[in-house]
């Protein structure tokens, strides 16, 4: 059938795209010298990156998922466990969709 | 197993090896099995679209890429609009260069052919994984690869469950599945904090990634947030 030949291509196009964008990071950062300022970009870089990701999603979303991740940061801060953490904000999640109307 | 110290105390070479690989795939379980729940979403949202359940299990093994699978649904119509596609891809996967980059001191020290398998299955979550290992001494590349390993297989069993049965299984935020990521994430970042010093670019980050997720096209404005955090970190810190 042509239409699932079409499709596996794409999902192909997609892989090609999505393993570039896995391998070039290091590749072009292996012709850039690294010196103790590149050092501090990457550095904040990477866990820029997470912030990026965590505190849209979280003030994006319902008060539920800012208890949950205020919950999570409190428990790490405390016992340096992320996985601890991360059980006792989806715990808290859960309980909040479960028996209030937030 | 080898430690992450030499006997004198000093921090060894990067290197990448087997007992790193096994111990990627053990430590970042607990995670990984969170996975599910995602991964069925996915097979579920991808079924009801009408995307074949070997197209979307083909894409969980091949793409591996949670985001920009979701992201191509809506572009998922005959006659398939392969450039829209492969440019969404790469708008939403460009964030790997970042994660990729800051990896770069670490993995440049291993040789290519295992640098690559550090790569080939990197995602937000190992690299959160990766980074806080890494923030404790671990030398080990080979535990990038381990953790990326146990997270697509499960990616893929959830794609498989969702796409077969997703139906059957109804609402899952009622377990809280929904904010599993993103409070570990928040824990990695909590983690990270080393101080006074840190505060100014963190909150770069937050203000510019906040802002973009309003104004930019979706995924972009996990990129802005990042450059803007490293390049405040380098101007203050470099």
């Amino acid at each position: 059938m042509a239409e699932q030949g079409v499709a596996i291509g794409a999902v192909l196009l997609m892989t090609l795209v999505t393993v570039a964008t896995r391998f070039s990071g290091v590749w072009i950062m292996s012709f850039v010298a690294i010196t103790p300022r590149i050092e501090a970009f990457l550095k904040y870089l990477a866990v820029s990156v997470l912030i990026s990701i965590v505190v849209p999603a979280t003030l994006n979303a319902s008060p539920r998922i800012w208890l949950a991740v205020a919950a999570a940061a409190i428990v790490m801060a405390t016992t340096r466990s992320a996985l601890g953490a991360m059980l006792v904000g989806a715990a808290l999640a859960a309980a909040v969709r479960n028996f209030t109307t937030l | 197993m080898l430690d992450a110290q030499s006997e004198a105390g000093q921090p060894l070479r990067p290197c990448f090896t087997l007992a790193g690989v096994r111990r990627g795939i053990i430590e970042i379980l607990p995670v990984a099995a969170f996975l599910i729940p995602f991964g069925i979403a996915f097979g579920v949202a991808a079924s009801a679209k009408g995307v074949g359940a070997e197209v979307s299990l083909l894409m969980s093994m091949t793409v591996y890429a949670g985001a920009a699978q979701f992201a191509v649904l809506d572009l998922w119509y005959a006659p398939l609009p392969l450039v829209t596609i492969a440019l969404t891809v790469l708008a939403v996967n460009a964030r790997h260069l970042l994660l990729g980059a800051a990896l770069a001191p670490w993995l440049l020290q291993i040789p290519l052919g295992r640098r690559l398998a550090a790569l080939l299955l990197l995602s937000d979550a190992n690299f959160a994984y990766a980074m806080s290992a890494r923030d404790r001494g671990e030398i080990d590349a080979g535990i990038l690869f381990g953790s990326g390993i146990a997270m697509w297989v499960i990616w893929i069993a959830g794609t498989v469950v969702g796409a077969f049965a997703g139906a059957l299984l109804g609402d899952l935020s009622r377990f809280g599945f929904d904010a599993v990521m993103v409070t570990y994430f928040a824990a990695i970042v909590v983690g990270q904090w080393k101080g006074r010093p840190d505060l100014v670019p963190w909150i770069a980050a937050a203000v510019v990634a906040l802002v973009g997720s309003h104004l930019l096209p979706a995924g972009w404005h996990v990129i802005a947030g990042a450059l803007a955090g490293g390049l405040v970190g380098a101007w203050r810190h470099g």
